[in-house]
């Protein structure tokens, strides 16, 4: 199977952590072939970086997005009225007042025929861009200011719209043009995504655009996995913009999202937070299909395999020190187990992210030698503190297993939290956890560890109690959070998930394509049946498949596979 | 509030028996929930049902609620007000001002660590519909938001100034140098003059009032070639015509006014000054024009208060150009070609403005067809002088007798700067042309 990645940032993957997703998924998947498309920010695209590509990587296009000038065309009289047009409907929908709740009916059927209108702009402007190349030069952006403008002052234009003036309308439509650079890609053609068998675009917004256009140019199935919500993070990084601009704006990725939704075969959301905006946007529930991250479980074997290695008395934290993990909170309810334990000690591993971080760790190492004193074993011996502040990479913690096997109860104390990618390495460790109910935390530990309420200093330490007094249960938790770890995020998991759901997709929307010979005409029967069925199929006798089969299958819906349906029949009798 | 609680606690009970049976009464009590270990089967299926089933233990026993289930009666009673959402909007004040979209403000919200167990709090099923009562309930009283600050100009600097002077200063040396000096010397003088001149006009318009570096830079070069056949005709085209009509040239220029082919210093030193209060003007055209565009409620509205500017602006450059003409006429005694040196300064500023606010094509289309014409008038001059071609020289021979060499290039740069003028009133007057090139991004 041909797979169309395709990725937002420097060449050939994005960078950071869904870089080292997509390096894993092509590395892990390697019966399937892989053609990347990067879409490139404001860098220059770098190296390989170190690793060479693997073979199953078939090519790697990058588009770059940021470089500004007149690579586009300049339109003709008839192209530059049909921009127009479509622009203009474009920008009608962007003010148009339809932020309702998808839930409500009213509101759906409205939203539905916005989602409709700006669908059919799109199209538009990407089948011009296809036909004529990319808008170009101060006639076409003209034209997109006016379109702009007469939106704004529409009636029925929300309340920041109509207060626009020509800087915001310049700068939106700055911005706009900006977003829609994906449509003049060359990316459409029957050489290209066109010849795919499946887009799966590695994150939203952005690069799931080419994703929509190949599905709409040429049929081809869209995959959509975003771990965290791009349109999310657009309404958090947007906040310097005037409000029209962010209007507009978030007006667009708003319905881009929606319309992505709405076409792809299936989106994965990483977290239930991910999936809660999605469907919020309009994704449907049958699409969502939650692809927990997946992490490498390798390092933590061997501190998982031994629990005894754990100091029966001490508390562990493990994590970037930011105000977010309110280490303070953490704090104080140590000085509550003291209290009850006064033989316990906490040791804080992380360090500190940025000026602001490491002003923090001062203010925590200040209440922590306020809260406790330095105490000693006896009158000769020279004493220290309680609450030890520590950072990965010294003699005694080599790497974060060591952290996490110091410990008998890993505590996460955080106010805010994504997906606590430390929490999973926690349990991978076999360690108890008493975390805060943030973010993703309830979904990834399930009913594997304590779960208190952030800033409950009160009730963190209870928790830490009732677990240092029982080491027993804390054995069995820590027992069966690394169970559920390496059931839901591992690697291997991720992988496996991916495959089956790129089966599925195919299975349901095979891309049908007529292949074309050398003087242009179609080849009948260059694609047998047998090329739109996953995997080898000639190896299987199908008897045996039919024998194997479900009762169920057979009772089901007789009408709607009446293929399927005979054969089985015939099988069994 | 204490019966959800109640509830809760029972179900996380119910959750925690089929594992561990943790029945600590104390631990729930003081907000914890463990729901227990599931068997360690922990399936795909059977871990989602588990998070679904902690989304509701959790909906009971938030942050707030948690306080008050220990029985601190003092802890709860503090937290407790009337409208919560009130108290909430009140926390996040800016965000909800801010906001455009509803879903911004959850995307806020749920940036400060709220989730959808502490909006079951305010009694809303999740944070986007708690987002959206917020997002309802922000006083909107017909606040209007502060002026757009569009970026300005970077402020001149001097090294910029001495660059726009040195063109003319240098040109005034080198006519002191060829007045001074006599036989190969001056030849010599003059070339260095000319040498030095084109690189000074370089140096100033690579760095010219920018819209965008890219711009300016471009624009010079492509226009350069044009530029320089329009000066070199300002000073040897007329004294060449006149001198063609009459029969001659016999031999080259001296690089007086009074020689047989007389070369006019005059408006070209005129020129070469003029090219500081242009840059002036083209930067204050600029900066003025920004100021309008914040200001400026619609395109239209933009459009008519940017044309004075435009006229003003062309206006005071002539100004400048006619005080210098005339102060370069007297101190070096010659006539000061008010026609030809205006029209021209005209022609060219104009072609400047259009090119650093990025319309390239329109200056270089007029500048070359103004060349071209200069050119075509003197060849059909000397193409007269074959045998049986008399009627190639008899229109410009006619406008010279007529109104004398100065109608040629003043009607060609007039009709230029009157095209470009035209051009320059509808292209510079849409906002497009003056967004900022280097864009927000």
């Amino acid at each position: 199977m041909r797979i169309g990645l395709i990725t937002e940032g420097v060449c050939p993957y994005v960078n950071g952590d869904t870089r080292l997703w997509c390096d894993r998924l092509v590395r892990g998947l390697g019966q399937h072939q892989f053609d990347i498309y990067a879409l490139a920010g404001g860098e220059r695209p770098e190296g390989r970086g170190g690793s060479p590509l693997p073979p199953q990587v078939g090519r790697v296009r990058t588009a770059p997005l940021r470089t500004a000038g007149d690579g586009g065309a300049r339109y003709g009289r008839r192209a530059r009225r049909r921009f127009a047009e479509c622009y203009g409907e474009l920008a009608a929908v962007l003010c148009a007042a339809g932020t309702g709740d998808p839930s409500s009916a009213a509101d759906a059927e409205v939203s539905a025929v916005e989602a409709d209108r700006f669908a059919s702009a799109l199209y538009g402007l990407a089948e011009l861009a296809r036909d004529n190349g990319g808008p170009a030069g101060a006639l076409c952006f003209e034209t997109a200011v006016r379109a702009l403008e007469r939106a704004c002052r529409a009636p029925g234009a929300p309340r920041p719209a109509r207060e626009a003036r020509v800087p915001d309308l310049l700068a939106a439509a700055t911005h706009l043009e900006h977003a829609l650079r994906p449509l003049s890609l060359d990316w459409y053609g029957d050489d290209a995504l066109g010849s795919v068998d499946l887009c799966h675009a590695t994150s939203g917004g952005a690069a799931a655009l080419p994703g929509l256009l190949a599905r709409h140019f040429s049929g081809v199935p869209l995959l959509v996995t975003e771990y965290g919500v791009q349109l999310r993070a657009h309404y958090l990084a947007a906040t310097e913009a005037s409000p029209a601009v962010r209007a507009l704006l978030t007006a667009f990725r708003r319905r881009l999202a929606t319309e992505i939704y709405r076409r792809a075969a299936v989106v994965t959301p990483g977290n239930a937070q991910a999936r809660h905006w999605q469907q919020r946007c309009g994704a449907h529930r049958d699409k969502i299909r939650t692809v927990h991250p997946g992490m490498r479980a390798a390092h933590f074997t061997e501190v998982g395999e031994s629990p005894e290695r754990a100091d029966p008395g001490t508390l562990v934290w493990v994590g970037r020190v930011e105000p977010a993990k309110d280490l303070m909170s953490l704090l104080h309810a140590f000085a509550e187990v003291r209290r009850r334990e006064p033989r316990t000690r906490l040791r804080v591993v992380g360090t500190p992210s940025g000026p602001e971080g490491a002003a923090y760790l001062g203010h925590c190492r200040a209440l922590a030698a306020q809260l406790f004193p330095d105490e000693a074993a006896n009158r000769h011996a020279v004493g220290d503190n309680p609450v030890s502040f520590e950072e990965i990479g010294g003699p005694e913690l080599r790497s974060s297993a060591d952290a996490y096997a110091a410990g008998a109860v890993v505590v996460l104390s955080s106010v805010v939290e994504g997906f606590p990618a430390g929490l999973v390495e926690a349990m991978f460790c076999g360690r108890a956890t008493v975390s805060t109910d943030v973010g993703a935390v309830v979904e990834v530990i399930g009913g594997t560890g304590l779960v208190v309420p952030p800033r409950n200093p009160r009730a963190l330490a209870e928790a830490c109690v009732t677990l240092l007094r029982d080491p027993e249960r804390r054995q069995r938790l820590g027992a069966a959070a690394r169970a559920r770890a390496l059931e839901l995020f591992t690697v291997e998991q991720n992988t496996r998930a991916f495959h089956s759901i790129y089966l599925e997709i195919i299975s349901h929307t095979p891309a049908r394509r007529v292949l074309l010979d050398d003087t242009g005409e179609p080849l009948p029967f260059a694609l047998p049946a047998e090329a739109h069925l996953p995997g080898s199929w000639a190896g299987a006798p199908p008897r045996v498949v039919a024998r194997g089969g479900p009762r169920w299958a057979l009772d089901d819906a007789p009408g709607e596979h009446p293929a399927p349906m005979s054969a089985a029949e015939g099988a069994v009798r | 509030m204490s019966g959800l609680d109640a509830g809760a606690g029972e179900r996380a009970g119910g959750a925690g028996a089929e594992g561990e049976g943790i029945g600590d009464p104390g631990v729930r009590h003081s907000g914890v929930r463990d729901s227990g270990v599931r068997d360690s089967g922990v399936g795909e299926s059977g871990v989602g049902g588990g998070g679904g089933a902690h989304e509701h233990v959790g909906a009971g026993a938030g942050a707030v609620a948690g306080a008050g289930v220990v029985g601190d009666g003092a802890a709860a009673g503090r937290r407790v007000v009337g409208d919560p959402v009130k108290a909430l909007m009140h926390t996040h004040r800016e965000l909800c001002e801010r906001a455009v979209d509803p879903l911004e403000i959850a995307a806020g919200l749920e940036a400060h660590g709220v989730t959808d167990r502490t909006a079951a709090h305010f009694r809303h099923r999740d944070v986007f519909s708690l987002a959206e009562e917020m997002y309802a309930r922000v006083p909107r009283a017909g606040d209007t938001p502060p002026c757009a600050a569009v970026p300005e100009l970077p402020r001149a600097r001097a090294g910029w100034i001495v660059l726009t002077l040195l063109p003319g200063l240098l040109c005034a040396a080198a006519v002191a140098g060829l007045r001074l000096t006599q036989g190969p010397p001056r030849l010599l003088t003059a070339a260095a003059g000319v040498l030095a001149v084109a690189l000074a006009l370089r140096a100033a318009f690579r760095t010219g009032p920018p819209n965008g570096a890219g711009h300016a830079g471009a624009g010079a070069s492509s226009l350069g070639p044009r530029t320089w056949w329009l000066a070199g005709y300002a000073l040897l085209g007329d004294g060449l015509l006149s001198t063609a009509v009459a029969g001659g040239p016999d031999g080259p220029p001296t690089g007086t006014a009074d020689g047989p082919w007389p070369v006019a210093v005059a408006p070209v030193m005129a020129l070469a000054l003029a090219c500081a209060p242009a840059a002036w003007c083209a930067r204050l055209f600029a900066v003025r024009a920004r100021r309008r565009l914040a200001a400026s409620r619609g395109l239209e509205e933009f459009a008519v208060s940017v044309r004075p500017l435009l006229l003003g602006t062309l206006a005071l450059f002539l100004g400048a150009l006619t005080v210098l003409l005339a102060v370069c006429g007297a101190v070096l005694d010659q006539s000061a070609a008010y026609p030809q040196a205006l029209t021209l300064g005209a022609l060219l500023l104009l072609a400047r403005l259009l090119v650093t606010h990025g319309f390239p094509h329109a200056p270089a289309a007029l500048l070359t067809a103004a060349a071209s014409a200069q050119a075509t008038a003197l060849a059909s001059v000397f193409a007269g002088r074959l045998p049986g071609c008399d009627i190639l020289a008899a229109p410009v021979d006619g406008l010279v007798t007529a109104w004398g060499p100065a109608a040629l290039p003043t009607l060609i740069c007039g009709a230029g700067a009157a095209t470009l003028l035209i051009h320059a009133m509808h292209t510079l007057t849409k906002a497009s042309s003056h967004a900022s090139a280097e864009g927000p991004w």
